[in-house]
This record gives structure tokens, sequence and C-alpha cells, in this order.
């Protein structure tokens, strides 16, 4: 009983004690309240802290290819707190003349004393947020990060940097209204302003809270929420496409001095959208990615609409192609107003298909009030079965409304229905006409542009945009095969005949419309202003991709579709037909006759020359065997003979082409300088001397 | 009240206040977890409420199960547990999970659960104690009979825990030396014993100033006890937020879910729930809960009064000792008594599985309690017999 005894007056000291420690603590927290708490409770209502936002990283916008279209860099502001506690004054005072010299020498705008002097001010002043350097990028900043008293970092040195991110597009004026841009406070555009939810990410937050002079300071990791970086967007755009298309139309507008222009260029089966250019006069006068009236636009289309309006009348039956009417002395009287054809004295009678080819006004004017000025609505309710009245729909904001009024509608007159039929008192933008006839070339089918491939998160792709079929068939079959012809047409013979060619056959058609001047209408003579436009697909046989082009109020005389348009086309046209290899027909495979002459080969690699002569079924005679060779051409056969190399001696390399040359003498150690083109004809060190390794031997081809 | 009696032995008031405790943490918890919420699951408080419930009401099962084992045998599992713990602390220090530098959680392989292994060699440990206490009771003043097998494991077990957690150990450390101290332990062994601690952590305070690789936690403590000596407090970030908390919360609170503070205390559901406390239920809140940790502390000592053996009393005195300082150093870090430690309040902290070993804790206690209300009740017809000296006897031991 002692033990326990013992035990209990132990415990009962112990509870003592612990009693004593809930008092000591009790103790404190009624003082806090009492003697401290007026302190505590003015901190706390003006305790500024405060939730701010980590912003995420912006997606990239790609090229088709991978090349980057657009993105965010990084810019940094440098900023130092000079009161921390780790950073001694001896410390300082010897590390910042260091520091001032290694800042002016890197930013080249101060000199190291006014560093030093603003530095030393930032310290004497308490500063705890001296801005050091706005606008830093990346590769200062990393230097930066190594200089004096800074790379002790941030708790050790007082090293504070905030991050900015900066948009910017690596290939400047490509695509660049169509790439978009996003600010605050304007309304968005293109594709960032589309895909900004994609593109922006979700920002963190962290808890800031203002210290002295009104500046923040994160308080914690705990209360930080990383922010989420956007997804990347992979467009259509096809770079090289872009970059010719670019500008083969900036050429032709600087050449007509235009008001301003576009070309879209879309794949057909697809709907991508592989270029899409637009530019306007400047200021200065040079041109500038400033609009997309490739999308925003909404005109009379004026003669490209035929190629409707003939689609119209095919389906109902009413025509074929080679069915002829008749389009006077070029001048037709439409219930009060008269209608004219481009040729002076008129086209006489024509097939249909040369009408189109041609595009006679009066023609397609003529037939289509001869099938429907009785039920005008059933031409309209046609038009709109080709969805010809509704939008795209594109992602892009500010999509042009295209408009085909009905019969019904007050502004409706006598001379509604042949003006339409050649694409006037109707207005499409420049993609929804582009859209109609991909839709020919893509045999009716007829599929939304597109703009964007896929989206990717870091390398992962999290969503692929498949083709959109808008409408399965705008019409017949039939129909499609004619008006195909007719399209073919308008190149091999009639206005676009400067666009014909003899690798592919390109087809489409002009179109020439006179816009309404804002001021005096189109009716005053001197101030009618112009839109040419071609719009078409190639190669023909088998479209690949359609096009179109556009250039508005050409300011020179020359304002036909064929001629302003028309060669934007043709290059644009060239290029991508020419990179396009997998489009090309095959070459048919020649074999070589014994009547022609064998071809002269030079000299060189024995492997090489056999090789090429075997695939032309020409025999060669191998008189001797070393790696290269002498060539002689005969009437039946070559022969080749040897060319000894001996080892430590310049070799012979007169008549070789320059790569055998340039391996023969670089293996032996010569160093190669080089004269004209063509095959060797002099040497400067003759063969036989000894190498002397490195010595410079200048070849002269010719 | 049947029914309560019939399942739930033991002391009812340690019952009660476990129970009390538990509500007053879900309501506190529930409030405090906002800005974690936000963090991890986009502002879904309800995740952290069912998983801290979750924890809790498991806590309650351990209880019911732990308190209906026979103490005894708690006696003899301490060894085997205390064997186990010291080669799991070790392997915790290699290969444990990292936070903030510390060591000090290693994840249970099959059911992928981790835990702090603190937790439970504290446990291990005090019950050890305890058991060894009570065995060498005859032999207590002997130095190398009884002090020798006491202070060695001891020493182990806080050495390892230290380089992770220093707090925890110097906790565990002190309340070995009190149970020691309880257990009759001669005052100049202990005083020795004592120094030696000290001794030892001036050494390695020193040592991981000059290499600090060695220690990656040693800037934390040193920086921690530094703000807090040199008074330097407008520094001190937390003691700051702490203090806010505690002076707006005035005598009635803010009334539940209406604390501010949260939002700017670093770990408002665990290190600095008792400033959340005050913040929202005023001082009568804050001397509530303080009072029901006094009051385990008080049933303890009177269950130590009614047990006949010494191995019941030590380890309920041990038990209780531990959980009631732990409390207290939370309390006092939260009003700026003591430097910012990561102790959490027992019971109340959203800790998961540390939860869990203070319900196996307060099982304990409860066991030894039961048994001895059971004991009671058998020795009552002899009670009746000898009601005099019994009686007598009582007095003496009360005295």
């Amino acid at each position: 009983m002692d033990q326990q005894k013992a035990i209990l007056r132990r415990l009962y000291i112990v509870f003592f004690l612990i009693c004593l420690f809930a008092f000591g603590v009790a103790f404190k927290l009624v003082s806090i309240q009492l003697i401290e708490g007026d302190k505590w409770i003015s901190r706390a209502s003006n305790q500024t802290t405060v939730y701010k936002s980590i912003p995420a990283v912006r997606g990239n916008i790609y090229a088709s290819g991978g090349s980057l279209l657009a993105t965010s860099v990084p810019i940094y502001e440098v900023r130092w707190d000079s009161q921390i506690k780790a950073l001694s004054d001896d410390e300082f005072n010897i590390q910042v003349d260091s520091l001032s010299i290694e800042l002016a020498q890197l930013f080249q705008d101060k000199t190291p004393l006014a560093y030093k002097r603003e530095l030393v001010e930032a310290r004497n002043s308490g500063s705890r947020y001296h801005l050091v350097k706005r606008n830093v990028n990346y590769n200062q900043l990393k230097k930066i990060k190594e200089f004096h008293i800074f790379r002790r970092g941030k708790y050790k040195g007082g090293f504070i940097y905030h991050q900015q991110n900066k948009r910017e597009k690596p290939f400047r004026a490509l695509a660049a209204r169509t790439i978009g841009y996003e600010r605050d406070g304007v309304k968005p555009v293109g594709l960032e302003g589309a895909y900004s939810a994609t593109l922006s990410g979700i920002n963190g937050r962290r808890l800031m809270q203002k210290i002295a002079g009104g500046v923040w300071m994160p308080i914690n990791d705990e209360n930080e929420i990383e922010p989420k970086d956007g997804a990347d967007i992979i467009t259509t755009i096809d770079l090289n496409i872009q970059d010719v298309a670019h500008h083969a139309l900036k050429r032709q507008l600087e050449k007509q001095s235009a008001d301003h222009g576009c070309v879209v260029l879309m794949e057909v089966n697809t709907g991508n959208v592989k270029a899409i250019v637009n530019l306007t006069k400047g200021a200065d006068g040079e041109y500038y990615e400033l609009y997309n009236y490739a999308i925003g636009e909404s005109t009379e289309p004026g003669s490209t609409f035929k190629l409707p309006a003939y689609m119209v009348a095919l389906e109902d039956g009413y025509i074929d192609i080679d069915d002829t009417i008749s389009t006077g002395n070029g001048k037709y009287k439409f219930y009060d107003t008269y209608m004219y054809d481009s040729r002076e004295g008129g086209y006489g009678t024509l097939t249909v298909k040369d009408a189109f080819a041609f595009s006679s006004n009066i023609a397609v004017a003529k037939i289509i009030s001869k099938y429907y000025s009785k039920n005008p609505q059933a031409f309209i309710d046609r038009l709109y079965k080709m969805n010809l009245n509704k939008p795209l729909d594109i992602e892009i904001f500010g999509e042009g409304k295209p408009q085909i009024k009905s019969a019904d509608n007050n502004s409706w007159s006598g001379i509604s229905l042949p003006w339409m039929s050649h694409g006037y008192e109707v207005q499409q933008t420049p993609l929804q006409i582009l859209a109609f006839y991909n839709a020919v070339a893509n045999d009716g089918v007829l599929v939304k542009p597109k703009f964007v491939e896929e989206i990717r998160e870091y390398d992962k792709v999290i969503e692929v945009f498949d083709p959109i079929v808008i409408n399965p068939a705008i019409c017949s079959k039939a129909t499609i095969k004619k008006v195909k012809a007719m399209l073919e047409g308008v190149v091999e013979y009639g206005t676009a005949a400067n666009l014909r060619n003899a690798n592919y056959k390109i087809a489409g058609k002009t179109g020439t419309a006179q816009i309404a001047n804002a001021k005096y209408g189109y009716k005053y003579e001197s101030k009618v202003s112009h839109q040419a436009s071609f719009c078409g697909y190639f190669p023909a046989d088998n479209p690949k991709y359609s096009c179109i082009v556009v250039v508005n109020a050409p300011s020179r005389n020359v304002y036909y579709g064929n001629l302003v348009a028309g060669p934007i086309f043709k290059e644009i046209a060239d290029k991508t037909y020419a990179t396009s290899v997998e489009i090309h027909d095959e070459l048919a495979y020649i074999k070589h006759s014994s009547k022609t002459r064998i071809p002269v080969s030079k000299n060189g690699h024995l492997k090489d020359i056999t090789k090429v002569f075997e695939e032309m079924d020409i025999t060669t005679k191998i008189n001797d065997g070393s790696e290269m060779v002498i060539s002689s051409t005969g009437d039946k056969q070559v022969q080749l003979y040897g060319r000894k190399i001996s080892k430590g001696l310049v070799p012979n390399v007169m008549g070789m082409d320059l790569k055998d040359a340039v391996y023969v003498l670089e293996n032996a150690g010569l160093n190669v300088k080089v004269l004209g083109k063509g095959t060797v004809k002099s040497q400067s060190i003759p063969n036989g001397r000894k190498i002397e390794k490195g010595a410079e031997i200048i070849l002269e081809l010719a | 009240m049947d029914i309560f009696s019939k399942y739930l032995k033991g002391d009812r008031a340690i019952w009660l206040i476990t129970l009390f405790l538990g509500v007053a943490s879900l309501l506190l918890v529930y409030s405090s977890i906002v800005t974690l919420a936000y963090k991890h699951s986009d502002g879904n408080t309800l995740r952290y409420l069912v998983r801290h419930g979750f924890f809790l009401l498991s806590g309650f099962g351990i209880i019911y199960i732990t308190h209906n084992i026979k103490y005894n045998y708690f006696s003899r599992i301490s060894q085997v547990l205390l064997f186990a713990s010291i080669p799991l602390l070790a392997l915790t220090l290699i290969v444990g999970t990292n936070i903030n530098d510390a060591s000090r959680w290693l994840t249970i392989p099959v059911i992928n659960q981790s835990f702090q292994t603190s937790d439970f060699a504290k446990l291990a440990l005090v019950m050890y104690v305890a058991r060894m206490l009570s065995v060498k009771q005859d032999e207590i003043k002997d130095f190398k009979k009884a002090f020798l097998p006491i202070f060695i494991p001891v020493v182990i077990v806080c050495g390892l825990i230290f380089p992770a957690n220093f707090s925890t150990a110097a906790v565990l450390f002190a309340a070995c030396l009190v149970l020691m101290f309880i257990g009759r332990i001669p005052i100049s062994q202990l005083i020795s014993l004592a120094s030696i601690g000290i001794v030892f952590i001036v050494i390695s305070i020193g040592v991981a100033k000059f290499a600090p690789a060695l220690f990656p936690r040693a800037e934390t403590w040193v920086n921690r006890i530094e703000n807090f000596s040199k008074g330097d407090q407008e520094g001190n970030y937390q003691v700051e937020q702490a203090k806010i908390a505690i002076a707006t919360g005035g005598i009635q609170g803010k009334g539940p879910g209406n604390s501010t503070q949260r939002n700017f205390l670093p770990h408002p559901y665990s290190d600095f729930i008792y400033a959340i406390v005050i913040e929202e239920y005023g001082l009568i809140g804050g001397f509530l809960v303080m009072f029901l940790y006094l009051m385990l502390f008080f049933r303890a000592i009177r269950i130590v009064l009614k047990s006949p053996k010494t191995f019941g009393s030590l380890l309920v005195v041990g038990i209780s000792f531990i959980l009631v300082f732990q409390a207290l150093i939370n309390m006092a870090v939260a009003v700026n008594l003591l430097p910012v430690t990561g102790q959490p309040l027992p019971f109340m902290s959203m800790g998961g599985t540390s939860i869990w070993f203070t319900s196996v804790a307060i099982g304990v206690i409860l066991s030894v309690s039961r048994e001895v209300d059971q004991n009671q009740a058998h020795e009552i017809p002899e009670k009746e017999n000898n009601e005099l000296n019994n009686q007598e006897e009582n007095e003496l031991a009360v005295a």
C-alpha cells in the first residue's frame, strides 16, 4: 500500500502541474482577448488578404504540319525585396557593385553606377518590392538568376520575379486575322476567340497578403491551387500553301492597287481550310491582315452566282447544256431596265455551256426569266434547298449572313429574277460561295469549311474534328456532271482561258461584280467599283482542292475576274499542285528506243552510272571495275573505264560532276573550292601530285 | 441508460467526453476545411466531412472493441508492439512519405492506407513503460535493474522519432519521464535523464546548424524557436492569424461555421483547430474544450484510485497524460504560449489514422476502467463483510 500511496502522491503533483499548464493557457487566452484584443480586432478589420488568380498558360495554335502559329511567350518583371533578413549589410555592400555591373551589362540601358544607386536607395528606404526591370525575356531571366545577390534566391537574396504572358505569332502576318486574338474589352477575333475556352485553361489561385507599401506577397503553399494550362489547337492551315497564297494575293493587290482582297483554299472532301488570306490596304499603301473578308464580308457575288442559277434550271429539267439560247446584240431589256453582256455587239446564239463559259448575263437571265417568271418562288426554293440562304455556322465569330430574298419580299421587283440569276440582289460571303463550289467538286456533298483538325493536351490528342456534312446532296448527280463540264469549259475556252495549262485541269468561274457604293449606288458611273473574283477547283478530273480569290475595288482600269483574280488563282493552284505529289498523274514509262541517241553521261561513280543506264535498258561495258569510272558513250553501248585513284596522290576528277568530284577529293584530304557549274573542266592541282592534307584545290566547272 | 451500461462499460464520463469531442470535431473540421477542399476537390467540402466522419465513427468502433479486451493483455502485447515499432520507425525514416522534408508516414501495403509510425510507437512505448514500471515496483530504486531497462527503450524510440518529428519525440519523452516519476523512479535519476535529453537536443540543433544536410527539418525548428524567443511576432504569420482568430472570437464566438480566419490560418483543421474553436464558439467554447481534456485526466485519476493493480494504474495515467499533454500543447501553440509545433488536438483535429490510434488509447483507458468496475461489483459481498475495514483503507488511499 505504500507503493500505491506514493504513486498517488506523485500523481497529484502531476495533476497539479497539468492544471497549472492549463491555467497558463487560459490566462494567455484571456490576455489575448482583453489586453491585446483591440489591436488584433483592428488588424482583422484591415486584413487585406485576397485570393489572386495565377493565370494558366494559354494553349498554342499550330499549323497542320506542326509549325507554331500562335504561342504565349513569357516575359518577366524582376523585383527585389531589399529588406530580406538573410542578406546582411556586409554581404550587400560587398556584392552590390558586382550586381550593378552585371545588370548594366545585360540590359545596356543604365550605367552600373545608376543601378547601384537605385539598389542602395531601395535598401535604405526599406523597399520590399523594388522594381529592377520590366519586360525581361526568359534568357535574360536565366542570366539574372546567376547574378550576385539574386542567385541567393527569394528567401536569402530577396529575388522576386513575376511571369506575364505575351501572345506572339511566329509567322507574323500569315493567316493573322484567322488566328485572331483575344484582348480585354475587345470582341474576340478568329480562332483565338472561337476556341478561347479550350486555349485559356483554368486559372489557379493563390492567397496573397498586402504588406507595407501596398505590395502583394504570396502567403503560403497550402492555399495555392495550381493553374491548369490550356490545350493546343492544331489548325487545318498548311503553312506552305498559306505562304504562297499570301504572297500571290499581296503581289496582285499591290499591282492593281486594290482596296482589299481575300483567298481561301479548301480541301474538297474534308472541308479543311488549307489557306485563308485577307489583306487590306493600310493608310501607308501596304497590305495588312485587318479584317476577315472571306468570312465576314457578305456582298453581291456577281457571275460566280450563275452556277447555282443554271443548276436550278438543269435540276428542274428545263434546259440541257447543249440547248441554244439567243443573246442578241448584247443588250436586252428586262421589264424597264437594260442588261448588257461584256462583249461589244453581243454573243449571238449560244449553247448553254458556251453561254456559261463566256459568262453571258443575258443568257442566264433570259433562261431563268423564261421558266420561273410565273412562279419565281420555285427558283428561290431550289436555291434554298442548296443551302445558299443559310450561314455555314463556322466557329469563328462574325460570319456574314447570306441573303436570298423570298419572292414575297417587299423589295421583290420585276427585274429581281433576271438580276438574281447573275449574282445581284443576293449576298454571299466568299467562304459561302467557295463552300458551294466545293460541294460541286465533291459530287454534290456540301461539307462545312473546317479550320481545326484536333485539340491536344500536351502531346495527347483529346478531340478530333471530323468533316461535317451540311447537305449530302445539293442536287442530282446528273446535274453535277453537267455543271462540272460547264465549269471546265470556262477554263478551256471561256473567260478564264488564261488559266489553262498542260499539267492539270482547272475548273471554275470568273466573277466581276459592280459593288454598290455606299454613297452613289451602282449608277453613278465614275464611282462604280468592282469586285473581281474567281472560284474553282483542281485538278478538275479528280478534284482535290477548291479555291476562291476575291479582289475588291481594283483601282486600275482592269477589273475583270479572269485578269485580276485569275492569275492569283493560277499561281496558288500551280504551286499547290506541284507540291501535292499524291495527286499527280503517274508519268508514262518511256522505253529507250534504239533510234534515239544514248544520252551522254559524266564521269563518276560506277554504281550510279550503271544503275541509271540499267533503268534505261542501255548496255554498259565495264572494262575495269574500280569505284570511279570514265564513261565513253558509243552508238550502241556505253564503255566504262576505271579511273585509278592512288592513295596519297591527287586524283584526276576531270569530267566528273561536282558531287563525285567533291567526294573523291575531300576523301583524299583536300579542301575543295568550286567555280561555275557543270562538269569539272580544270583542277588547280594536277593529278598525280602528292597530297598535302588540307590543301585547297580549286575546281572550275563548265 | 440500460443499453448504455449493457454495452458500453467503463467510465461513463470518459465515454461522454469522447462523444462530445467527436461531435465538436465534426463541426469544426467541416467549417475549417474550406481552403483544403478548394485546393483538392473543387470546393467539395462534403467529401472531407464524409471521410472525417468515417474515421470518427470507426474510431468509436475501435474504442468499443479495445475496451472489451482484458487490460492485462496489453501488458504482454506491449513488448511485441515495442519491438515492432523500432524497425518501423527506422523504415519510415528511410523510405517514409516525405511531407515538408519530414519522413513521418508509412503506407500499409495491402490496404494502401498511410499512417504516422510515431502514433503507433507512442502507444507501444507508453504501454511498455507502464508494464516495466509495474513489474519492477519492488526494486524500483535500483539503477541497473529498474532504471536502465525502462530508460533504454525510451531513448531508442524517441531518438528514432526525433529527426522527423521533434515535437512528438519531445512530448513522448516528457510523457515517459512523467510516467516514470509517477511510477516512483527516484527524482535524482529522472533529473539526470531529463538533462541528457536537453543536452541531446542542444547538440543536435548545433549539428543541424553546421551540417544542415543531416537534419533537413532542423532549420524549421531553429526558425520556429528563434521566431518565438525573439518575440518577433510581426513576421510570424501563423501566430498573428491565430491571435486574430482568438481576439475576434470574443466571449461567445462568431457562431458555428462563421470563422473567417480559417482562410488565413494554415492547417486550421488540425494544428490551429483550437484557434477556430475560440473564433466560432468564443471563450466559453475554448474553456469547455480545455475542461473536457482536464476532465479526462481527472477521470483517469478516479480509475487509479479504484484500481488495485499497479499496471492498470500506470497504463491509465500514462495514456491519459499523453493525451492531455498533447492537447494542452496544441492549445498553448494556438495562444502563442509555445512555439509553433505540429501537435494535433487528440480526437478533434482532422487526422485520419491518428484518430484510430487515439481511439485505441481511449479504449485502453476504458478497458482498465471496465475491469476495475467489474472487480468492484464482484467484491461487493466481501465488502459488506468487512465494510468498516475497507472504508478505512479507502479513506487512507484517498488521503
